[in-house]
Order: C-alpha cells, then sequence, then structure tokens
C-alpha cells in the first residue's frame, strides 16, 4: 500500500496544489514586498561605487562567501556555522523540490532523478541530522556557556533572536523527517539507517503500522514544514537573520581599496560645497554601509577583537551594526506606521550612536580584519566624525593637535623651519635635503613625528645611519614636509587632510626620487593608500628585508644577547597593508635570535592604542591602556624584548612598560633601531 | 543683543627660540608664526555661545595688519556676523593705549551692549586693554570672567582671584567683559567651516574711516616707550646645583627666595 | 614727580601681602626722587589695616565706605580719579593682583596716567622712571619709559619688591577723606565670595605648583610632596603616570592632555619631561626639575635642576624653605 502523497491529499475539501498556491503566493509576495521595502531604504542612501574590478569580487564571493574562510577564525563557532551553511546549501535543493510536492507528487527538480537523485537523497538525510544536531549543540552553547561576545548591551528584544532561528531550523529538519520517515516506514524497507538515517531515526518514533497514522504524519509533516520554511523565509529580512540573504551580496560588494577612507560623498566634484559634511542619519550612510547593518549577524567577533572595546571604551563595533539597524527597521518600517510623537526624536548619530564611541576608535582594523562577512566600520566611524567635525564637536584634547597642523604642519607646534634640526645630532655625515628639481634615490619622509618627538628622534636617526652605512643615497624634504594626514583624514578633518596632502604632493612632484621610504606605517599608508596621486612607497620593514637580501647589510647578536624577542604587528602595516613577513625575515636574519610569537599576532595583532593624533588623544572611560595589555601578552610568551615597526607602537608600549613596572624586564625597540645596533 | 568682539593677532613665541632685533626695540618675527591670541579665542566663542542662546548680532574687530584676515575668518566661522580690520601703517608701534584709542573710536556711535575680549595676550602681556577700552567708552568693565550669563539687562558673572577663590558679580549692559581662558570649550573650526565664510568681506577701516587723530595713534598715541628689551640671561639647559643633599636643598631653596617663590 | 602713591589691596578686611612689596617699591622711589609716599586705603572697616600701615611710618590716605568693602573696580575707579586729580605729578602703584587687574588699567585712562604692569623692578635715572617687565610669553625683558607723562601707573609682580619693616619707630599720619561718590548708583555690584569646591584645586591659576611625575615611584609619600607643596605655598599637580595610577585626580593633571598652567614657578619631581607634559607648562618663567635621571628632557628646559634621589632631598628643602621664611 502506497502513502498519500501531500499533493494528492485535499485539505478541508480544497486540492492540495491550490492551497499550495495560496500559501506560496502570500508568502512570496509579502517576502518580496519586505524587500522591496528594505530595498528601498538603500536606494534612498548615499551612492557608493562597488561593482569596479568584477574578477576580485568573484573571487571574495567563492572564497569568503561560499567558501566560509573567515569562519574557523573561531574554530568552534565556524565550524558548526560551515555546517549549517553547507546544510543550509544542500537543503536548498530540497526545500524547492518539496515546494514543488505540493503541486505534483512526482516533482523532481532535473537532474536530480535516477542514480543522482538517489543519492542526493542519501546526502540530503545526513545532512538533517547534522543540522539538526548542529541546531542542538548551538542552542546549548547559548544557553549554557553564553559567550559574552553574543550580548546585547544597551539594546532590548535581541536576545531571543538566535534562538528563534535556531528552533525554525530544527523543526524545519524534525518536520522533514516526519515526512519521510512516514514514507519510509509506509514502504516497510528495512536496514536502510545507514543510507537514510535521519529518515529511519524519525521511523522509529512512529510504533504505529497504521496507515492513516502514516499518512496523517506524512502529509502534516509536508505542510509543516512549508509553513516553517515560509516563515523562516519570512522572519529573516525581519531580524539578525537578514545575512541569510544579504551575506553574499555583502561580500560581493565589499570594500576592496583596504587602507585608504572614502571620499566624503561620491559623485561629488566639490565636497565643501555640501550641504553637510559627514554622516549624521541613516540615509547619510551609504547603501552598502546600510547593507552591512542589514548583514550583521550579532556574532560579535568584531567586539571580541575590538581593543576599545576589550580595554573599556565606549565603543563596540557589532553595536553600531545592531542599534543601526534597529534604528533602521523602526524609521523605515516594513508597514509605514502613524508618526507617534516623541518616537524619533533621538538621533542616530550623537543620541543612539554617541560621540564616546565614535571618539574612541583607533581605526586598528581589527573588526574587518575579522568580519566573515566584510562589515566595514572604519570608514562609518570617519563619515560620523567627519560630521561632528564640521559642527566643531571634536575631543578638547584633538583640538590643539589639529589646530597645530593647520598653522605649522605638524601636531608638535613647532616650527616648519625646525622640521630638519634633528639632523644637526647627526654629527658623522650630513643629511641632504632635497631641493626642488633635484634627484635623489630615495626620498626620506620622516614626517613630523620623526622630525619633532624626541624619542621617535632616535629612530630616524637609526634609519639615516642604517641608510648611509648602506651606501643608499637618500634625502629628506626638511621644511618643505608637511604632516602625512594619515590621522587627519581619520579623525574626520577632511579640509585639512587636503591641505597637508596636497602640500606634500606638491613637494614630491617638484623633485626626482626612485621611491619614498616612511618608518611610521601610518605615513607609509596615507601616502600609498590616500593621496590622490600615485608615488611608490615602500616601508622601512621592507628596505631592510631588501637591503638584506641584496646582502647590504648583515647583523649580528650582540644587542639582543639571547633575550626572547617578539614582534608586534603595527596596525597600519600588517592589517592595512598586509606587510608581515618582510619585519620578521628581518629579524630572523639575525643570527641566533631567540624568537617567539605571541598569540595575538599577524591580522590579529593587538593595537597599541593609536598612533599619530591619536597619541594626544584622551578616553576617559578605558579601565586598562591597550599598550599595558599589550605589554602583557608579550610577557606571557616570555619575550623580554618586543620588537615593533612604528613609532606609536614603540612610544605606547615603552609608555606602557613603565606604567606596569616592568621597566628592566622587557625592552621595546623599533626594527630600524634594532638593526642600527646589530650591524656588522 | 549687540556683541563686540575685539581680537589680538599676535605672533606665537611660546615655541619659538626668540631674537632680538637690532636696536633693540623688539623682536624679529620674521620666522614667526601670528595667531589669534588664546585668551580671545575664549572671547569669541562666548559670544557665539551667548548669541546662540539669547541671539543678537557678534561683530568682531581687530587692530591689524592685513595678514589677520584668517583670524577673522575663523571668528566668522565660529559664528560672529561681521569681522572688521583696522589698520593703518601709521597704527605701527603702538601700544595698548593707542589700540584702546582706535577700539573705542570704532565703538563709539555703533550699537553695542557687551564687548568682550581676553583678559591678557602672550604678547605683551599686559592686561590692559580691555580695562582702558571701557574707561574710555564710559562703561564698566571686569577682568579674568570664567562664567558670564547674560540676564535682562545686566550680566552675571564670576572672575578669578587667588588661590581657588572667586568673586560672583553683576554689572548693567552695556558693559565690557575680559574674559579668562577655560570659560568654555572653544568649537573646532575645521577648514571647511572657514571657507563656508569666505565670501564674505570684511571691510578694512583706516585712520580715516574712524576719524581718529593722527596724535593717537600708532608710535604717537603710545603711552609707553620701549627703551630696551633683551632676553634673560640663561645657560645652555638648566643649570645643574650640585653637591650633597642638604647642600642642594639649601641652595635651591636660597634661588627660590631669590627669585622671588618664597615669600 | 611729587608724590608717590600706593593703593592697598585688602580682602575679607586684611590688607593683603602685595600692598607691602607695593610700599617697599614706593619706599624706593620716594627716597630716589625724593617724592611725598601716600597710601590710599579704600575700604569699609578700615582701622585695622590704617593702623597698620601707619605704623610702619606710612601716610595713610583713608576713605571709608561700604563699597570698599571688596576691591570693586568701577567704585576705585571714581574714588581715585577724585582723589589724585588734584596731586599733580605723581606714581601710583598697585600689585599686579587679580583683583587690581580688574581696574588698573581703567584708573590709568582716568587719570589720564601712562600703565605698566606687572612690572619686576621700577627705577630712576635723573629723575625720570623706568620700569622692567616681560614680554613674548615671559620670554623677553623690556625696559619701558613713560615719554612725558606727568602720571604713571604700575603694577608689581608678586615677589619682585621685597618688605622689610621700618621699626615702627614713626608712626605714619592717617588722613580720613569723605567719599566723593555715591556707591548706590554703581553699574557694578559684589554678590558674594565663591569657594572652589573642596578638592577642586584649580591649577590652572596657581602661581606655584610642585608637580610629580613617575619618578616618585610606585607608591610616593603623597604626604612629602603636599608638605612641600605647602611650605612654598603651591599646590600638588602632576604628569599622567600619576593620575593613571589614581594617585591624584584627574584635575591634578599638567599637561597639553590635561590642564595647562602658567605658574610663576614649576617644581617638577621626578617629571620625565615628556613633550605632552611639556606642552602643558608653556612659559612658565621658573622651572626647577630634580630627577634622579640627568639625561632626562626636562633638564633642558629647566631653568635649574638637581640629580638625585627625591625621597632625599624634598624633606631637606622644605626644611630649609621653612627656615629661609622664618
Amino acid at each position: 500500500m502506497n502513502i498519500l502523497e501531500p499533493a494528492d491529499t485535499p485539505i478541508l475539501g480544497a486540492p492540495a496544489p491550490a492551497i499550495a498556491f495560496i500559501i506560496l503566493f502570500l508568502s512570496i509576495s509579502f517576502f518580496f514586498y519586505v524587500m522591496y521595502r528594505r530595498i528601498n531604504l538603500l536606494r534612498k542612501a548615499a551612492p557608493d561605487p562597488r561593482f569596479s574590478d568584477i574578477p576580485t569580487r568573484v573571487q571574495r564571493v567563492l572564497v569568503y562567501g561560499f567558501g566560509q574562510w573567515r569562519q574557523p577564525r573561531y574554530l568552534g563557532a565556524g565550524i558548526l556555522h560551515i555546517l549549517l551553511f553547507a546544510g543550509f546549501i544542500i537543503l536548498s535543493l530540497r526545500s524547492l523540490t518539496l515546494i514543488g510536492r505540493g503541486f505534483s507528487p512526482t516533482f523532481h527538480i532535473p537532474f536530480l532523478t535516477g542514480s543522482v537523485g538517489f543519492a542526493y537523497d542519501s546526502i540530503k538525510d545526513y545532512t538533517v541530522l547534522v543540522v539538526l544536531i548542529v541546531c542542538v549543540i548551538a542552542m546549548v552553547r547559548r544557553a549554557v556557556f553564553h559567550p559574552a561576545r553574543y550580548d546585547h548591551p544597551g539594546t532590548i528584544g535581541h536576545e531571543h533572536e538566535a534562538y528563534v532561528i535556531l528552533g525554525l531550523v530544527s523543526a524545519l529538519m524534525i518536520t522533514d523527517m516526519i515526512h519521510d520517515g512516514a514514507a519510509l516506514k509506509a514502504s516497510g524497507l528495512s536496514g536502510e539507517y545507514y543510507r537514510l538515517p535521519a529518515a529511519t531515526l524519525a521511523s522509529m518514533f512512529m510504533p504505529t503500522n497504521s496507515m492513516p497514522t502514516l499518512n496523517f504524519l506524512h502529509v502534516g509533516g509536508y505542510w509543516t514544514h512549508i509553513l516553517f520554511f515560509l516563515g523562516l523565509l519570512n522572519y529573516l529580512p525581519v531580524s539578525k537573520h537578514f545575512h541569510v540573504i544579504t551575506a553574499i551580496p555583502n561580500v560581493f560588494f565589499s570594500n576592496l581599496n583596504k587602507g585608504s577612507i572614502k571620499p566624503v560623498k561620491y559623485g561629488v566634484a566639490d565636497w565643501m560645497e555640501l550641504e553637510q559634511c559627514g554622516v549624521s542619519d541613516l540615509t547619510g550612510f551609504t547603501w552598502k554601509h546600510i547593507l552591512d547593518f542589514y548583514s550583521c549577524a550579532d556574532c560579535g567577533r568584531c567586539s571580541d577583537n575590538c581593543p576599545a572595546n576589550t580595554v573599556g571604551r565606549a565603543l563596540s563595533p557589532k553595536m553600531i551594526s545592531v542599534k543601526a539597524r534597529d534604528y533602521a527597521y523602526e524609521h523605515f518600517p516594513v508597514f509605514d506606521r502613524v508618526a507617534q510623537p516623541g518616537r524619533s526624536e533621538r538621533k542616530l548619530v550623537g543620541d543612539i550612536i554617541t560621540e564616546q564611541e565614535i571618539w574612541a576608535c583607533t581605526t586598528c582594523g581589527a573588526c574587518e580584519a575579522e568580519c566573515p562577512i566584510f562589515i566595514e566600520y572604519i570608514d562609518k566611524i570617519v563619515d560620523m566624525r567627519r560630521y561632528l567635525m564640521d559642527r566643531g564637536d571634536i575631543p578638547l584634547s584633538l583640538q590643539k593637535p589639529l589646530q597645530q597642523i593647520k598653522k605649522k604642519g605638524n601636531a608638535y607646534g613647532a616650527m616648519k623651519s625646525k622640521r630638519s634640526a634633528w639632523t644637526k645630532d647627526i654629527e658623522e655625515f650630513q643629511i641632504r635635503i632635497l631641493e626642488e628639481g633635484e634627484h635623489s634615490d630615495l626620498l626620506f619622509f620622516v614626517d613630523s613625528c620623526g622630525s619633532f618627538d624626541p624619542r621617535i628622534q632616535e629612530i630616524t636617526k637609526s634609519f639615516a645611519r642604517t641608510m648611509k652605512r648602506a651606501n643608499v643615497d637618500f634625502a629628506i624634504l626638511g621644511p618643505d614636509e608637511n604632516d602625512s594626514g594619515n590621522e587627519v583624514r581619520r579623525l574626520g578633518e577632511e579640509g585639512l587632510f587636503e591641505q597637508v596632502s596636497s602640500h606634500n604632493i606638491d613637494a614630491f612632484q617638484a623633485r626626482s626620487f626612485n621611491e619614498i621610504v616612511a618608518f611610521d606605517p601610518h605615513a607609509f599608508n596615507v601616502i600609498k593608500n590616500d593621496y590622490p596621486e600615485p608615488f611608490k612607497v615602500i616601508h622601512s620593514s621592507q628596505f631592510l628585508a631588501r637591503l638584506l637580501s641584496n646582502g647590504d647589510l648583515s647583523l649580528n647578536g650582540g644587542y639582543l644577547r639571547d633575550r626572547t624577542v617578539t614582534y608586534h604587528d603595527p596596525c597600519y602595516l600588517g592589517r592595512h597593508n598586509g606587510i608581515y613577513d618582510e619585519p620578521r625575515r628581518v629579524l630572523k636574519a639575525i643570527p641566533g635570535i631567540r624568537y617567539q610569537e605571541m598569540k595575538r599576532s599577524f591580522s590579529r595583532s593587538f593595537c597599541c592604542s593609536g598612533g599619530g593624533l591619536l597619541l594626544w588623544y584622551e578616553n576617559e572611560e578605558e579601565k586598562e591602556r591597550m599598550g599595558e595589555r599589550r605589554v602583557k601578552m608579550a610577557m606571557e610568551v616570555g619575550a623580554q624584548v618586543i620588537v615593533t615597526a612604528c613609532p606609536f607602537c614603540l612610544i605606547n608600549i615603552e609608555d606602557a612598560i613603565k606604567t606596569t613596572g616592568n621597566e628592566g624586564k622587557i625592552e621595546v625597540i623599533d626594527l630600524v633601531e634594532l638593526v642600527d645596533r646589530s650591524m656588522s | 543683543m549687540n556683541i563686540i568682539v575685539c581680537m589680538k593677532w599676535i605672533p606665537d613665541t611660546s615655541e619659538a627660540d626668540l631674537t632680538v632685533s637690532p636696536g633693540a626695540k623688539d623682536i624679529k618675527k620674521d620666522d614667526l608664526d601670528f595667531d589669534m591670541n588664546d585668551w580671545d579665542r575664549f572671547a569669541i566663542e562666548e559670544a557665539a555661545q551667548i548669541k546662540e542662546k539669547v541671539g543678537g548680532k557678534v561683530t568682531v574687530v581687530s587692530v591689524a595688519p592685513e595678514e589677520s584676515e584668517d583670524m577673522l575668518r575663523e571668528c566668522l566661522a565660529r559664528g560672529a556676523d561681521e569681522a572688521f580690520q583696522i589698520w593703518s601703517d601709521e597704527m605701527e608701534g603702538g601700544d595698548g593705549y593707542a589700540t584702546a584709542s582706535v577700539l573705542a573710536s570704532f565703538i563709539n556711535g555703533r550699537p553695542h551692549d557687551l564687548i568682550l575680549t581676553g583678559t591678557l595676550a602672550e604678547d605683551d602681556g599686559a592686561g590692559q586693554l580691555g580695562g582702558m577700552l571701557a574707561e574710555m567708552l564710559g562703561i564698566p568693565s571686569a577682568t579674568l570672567a570664567s562664567r558670564i550669563e547674560v540676564q535682562d539687562k545686566k550680566v552675571a558673572f564670576v572672575r578669578e582671584l587667588e588661590g581657588g577663590l572667586y568673586e560672583a558679580m553683576e554689572m548693567d549692559l552695556p558693559c565690557l567683559i575680559a574674559v579668562a581662558t577655560g570659560l568654555n570649550e572653544p568649537r573646532f573650526v575645521s577648514i571647511r567651516a572657514v571657507r563656508k565664510v569666505a565670501s564674505i568681506e570684511i571691510p578694512n577701516l583706516g585712520t580715516g574711516e574712524l576719524g581718529v587723530g593722527a596724535d593717537k595713534i600708532g608710535h604717537a598715541g603710545a603711552r609707553i616707550e620701549i627703551e630696551k628689551i633683551e632676553l634673560p640671561p640663561e645657560g645652555e639647559g638648566a643649570e645643574i646645583v650640585k653637591g650633597k643633599p642638604e647642600e642642594v636643598a639649601a641652595r635651591l631653596a636660597e634661588i627660590l627666595k631669590e627669585k622671588g617663590a618664597i615669600a | 614727580m611729587k608724590n608717590i602713591y600706593v593703593l592697598a589691596e585688602h580682602r575679607k578686611g586684611m590688607l593683603r601681602d602685595i600692598t607691602w612689596e607695593a610700599i617697599a617699591a614706593g619706599r624706593k622711589l620716594s627716597s630716589e626722587l625724593g617724592a611725598e609716599l601716600t597710601c590710599i586705603l579704600l575700604a569699609s572697616q578700615p582701622n585695622t589695616m590704617s593702623e597698620n600701615l601707619s605704623s610702619e611710618g606710612v601716610r595713610v590716605k583713608v576713605v571709608n565706605d561700604p563699597i570698599f568693602e571688596t576691591m570693586n573696580s568701577e567704585a576705585i575707579i571714581k574714588v581715585l580719579k577724585e582723589v589724585l586729580t588734584p596731586s599733580g605729578s605723581y606714581v601710583l602703584l598697585m600689585g599686579a593682583s587679580n583683583a587690581i587687574l580688574d581696574f588698573a588699567p581703567g584708573v590709568s585712562v582716568a587719570l589720564d596716567a601712562a600703565l605698566a604692569t606687572d612690572c619686576f623692578s621700577v627705577e630712576t635715572r635723573e629723575g625720570k622712571l623706568f620700569a622692567s617687565r616681560q614680554i613674548y610669553s615671559y620670554k623677553i625683558n623690556s625696559l619701558v619709559s613713560f615719554k612725558d607723562s606727568e602720571r604713571v601707573v604700575l603694577t608689581l609682580r608678586a615677589g619682585s619688591f621685597p618688605f622689610t619693616t621700618s621699626g615702627g619707630e614713626t608712626k605714619g599720619a592717617i588722613e580720613n577723606v569723605a567719599c566723593p561718590v555715591d556707591s548706590t548708583s554703581l553699574k557694578k555690584r559684589f554678590v558674594k565670595y565663591v569657594e572652589a569646591e573642596k578638592g577642586d584645586v584649580d591649577i590652572s591659576s596657581a602661581d606655584i605648583i610642585v608637580s610629580i611625575g613617575r619618578g616618585v615611584g610606585d607608591e610616593p609619600d603623597l604626604d612629602m610632596f603636599k608638605s612641600l607643596a605647602d611650605s612654598v605655598g603651591g599646590v600638588l599637580a602632576c604628569s599622567r603616570p600619576i593620575v593613571d595610577k589614581n594617585l591624584l585626580p584627574k584635575y591634578h593633571q599638567v599637561g597639553t592632555s590635561g590642564v595647562e598652567v602658567k605658574p610663576k614657578l614649576y617644581l617638577a619631581l621626578g617629571i620625565s619631561g615628556a613633550f605632552q607634559h611639556l606642552g602643558g607648562i608653556k612659559g612658565s618663567p621658573l622651572l626647577v626639575a630634580i630627577n634622579k635621571d640627568a639625561k632626562a628632557p626636562i633638564f633642558r628646559v629647566a631653568n635649574y635642576g638637581i640629580v638625585g634621589d627625591l625621597n632625599e632631598i624634598v624633606p631637606l628643602l622644605e626644611e630649609k624653605i621653612r627656615s629661609l621664611k622664618g
């Protein structure tokens, strides 16, 4: 006796295909309506050109979207997610098939017939079981272990969302199992547990062989499955689980210009003429940035790696996405609501995303490096800062250095004419100031810190000595150099960035050189990625690595004296520019070096609290300084020497060594200084 | 509410190594960056905040050469409605008294309820302009105001005395208040904010427009004659006091007494 | 100049010390110029103060009126104009204090006099008056004269004119003058004194600052430093590491990120001299540093330095200071 198929079973006298049609029509209509509303908001947002370099985008979708490449950075959760994602892909065919079965009992997706179909049925059945198990593990993990990164501080009504979706997916699996299990039982086949384990498992819970019961389970399982499925589909765009739909597009449209900051507004000839500069409200963000808000799955990996969040500053990147999404759903709802007085008085920028959050960011990029689906934060933060800056609302501690850059081209308030004063400390040889029209092989961009900060001047001098000893033809700009502008731009003062950068560009263009070298990764980054004119620029670590491989330099271990060394990846060298190997190559060229990697290294490096102007920035909320945290991490791996390749990392960590009382136990040194002291 | 803010354009000498120019009447200023007197920045900010609160018009004025336009633009960007630059070559070499005379003739005949300025300027460190100007205008004045609240026809304020003591006072309008640094948090003025006020014209007034006599301005109008300026004698870096702890402590105490630090 | 006048400054019924320094300067000028020295006391209950002044042999002109409970600039300008205008040529001396800064410029205009403020020295050459003051962020000394002014007003920097008692052998005459202005019609009115909240030390306006930095160690004896600050009449401030260790509250922090200060004396103890810190003490005329590190950058900018152990030197220094103060 054959079991009754759903398509052949009228419901309350109505033919099943008609019911299927109505349900499908209603739910798909509703789904598309919601999607229309969601996309409509994107259309109101600021423009953002994201269609360049399609091959790279496709590659990203394959590697990070379908390949889930970043998921295993959190191994346990990553594996669970990969399993769920794979299940989702496999079962999507099954879901289509089941929808078709509402119309015809023999519906098949083309190609999924015969032996392929036979195999797919088995794969699908295993998948159902795996997905169900994963859902149970995920729920237990949340309920019992409750990782902190899943919290939603300061908002309400988000904690249940994960359980709703996991519950719905579990219900889908269970109803599928009931549907198939009843058919299996009715077919009388036995010994199928190895081929159809899920269906077999379900059938084991069906003690009866009575056909009406099995028919009921088969048909009932089917319809509840369909209802859950369509319910889930419609739940996605109103919850954090929108990412199921938007994550792949979000990866496709991800930012390909790492290290650079977006212009104030795309497609505007003169941003200075804009009514408003920067972002004060939701639609001020670009459509991609709103897509980011839609796509955030609240996994909290960004905030878990955010150094500002770690030391107790107000910032949590994830909550920016969550709060902005809440704001979007409230102010651009699926159904227009009658405006309630007082409902919309809280402003997105200022009230919901507070000024403290906005200024707390060091732009280290840890959040962006971690996000499995490439949600961006730095550009958004900078856009919001641009708005605050335009109103004149900036932290007091940042005002003075910015004013100084405006007036004098450096945050230190030193006179322009003294920019090359450090050269007088070098007695052994003369450092050439490259005048207009002259040529040198290498233009050494010293930047403000290297020119005026007494500690950083030591790196400047070390680098000059090293270049001299390697017989490199180099020169500096001297008084014609301006602040590089990396932090100026990232703090949102675009006008000032244009001022300093165009000054430097003019200075570069009036001279002839093969490439620019800088030991400050911030200067390196901004010249490489933000300056509108292309210049060949390398970082000191790349330069040193090149000297070593050319045999122009040989090192000895005299300075290190068998001490254990670790390397701190500066954000603007590593994460923003992918330079991880060169500094390590230089270190490993020191004979007999005892090298130990910190747990947080490479793209997981922990920001020391920011360079450039952020050295002046005072944060009231933080309980611990980032540099102190970093010193502890180095000491945990037994390091006695922290080598870095950024002058601001050096200053912050050096400070932290003192404040943590570890003077004499551990030392921090710039790679350039280490090379200078290890030359033989 | 008509607020007039008097601004000073001065060389930034805080970081610079100064050299005395030949004749020993002034320092060499070619290499120095000029900027708004820091104290006056608080005055213009206070004016802007008062305007935001009670409405009115803010007029900025400075007796300074053309290069000071940057400063006046910054004031406009902060919220001033109009700015005037007063200068003619004969004004060179004036002192606070001469400047006050010029400002008084500018302000006389112009509606004014409240005049604001900084108490002190870093260049001459005299702290005299506000009080002189008010007396010339025949209005009451106060210096070192660390809080200002404009009320109906009068202004309540707090001024600093020494050692953590303040006096709360009130004055009838019109009056002049010279502010202390720190009475507000001056807003940041971005490059774009200055660009936005680029089209506002800043009239340049000379002696003719003001009707102030040649005997009142510049060196002729000054009441002080600078005889000679010089760098205070000092060695390279600190003079290191050496010796046993008792000796260095005793010597340092004597130095402090000599320098008037122990009264 | 026929007369030398000194305007007495008082607060809460007491003469302020700076008045005596102005008298010291007045004595010097009166002997050099052969002019008579008179102290003008505008007060509401002047008797004790006028007696004090008189007992130093100073002639005192007293205007007794309730309005002079405090140093109200409007009333002082009006009264001085009435009292001094008949005097012909004279020098009026006052202390360069925050109270006097409120009216000295107005007084000079009202009296049609030349004004030099914050003078650290005054001298005469062949009957001509000169004063020295500092300009350009206190970095330059400037010697000024007063053209042909018949009347000159000078305010005098505290600590520049040490006063020594005359021994009280002759008493100065006390002359009472009726208040020539109607004190009920003033446009500027005193309301009340406001004390800074307890603990709310305003280091930004302090003249003397004793500041401690990382070099004081992890568990410094704060009382020792407070006591030293008391001995010089200064306030205790610090650099960032001290705030970070919660040893002193944030509003004690000197630096670009903390409070910017302009004291007359800055005593830097265990402060290495990071630029963020030095940025907050620009224009300090007297910077004294004590640090165990002879290479500390602070020594590059300090006027005087001691290389040594704070725990050893600070108590000794306090002892010497207290003994010098007598």
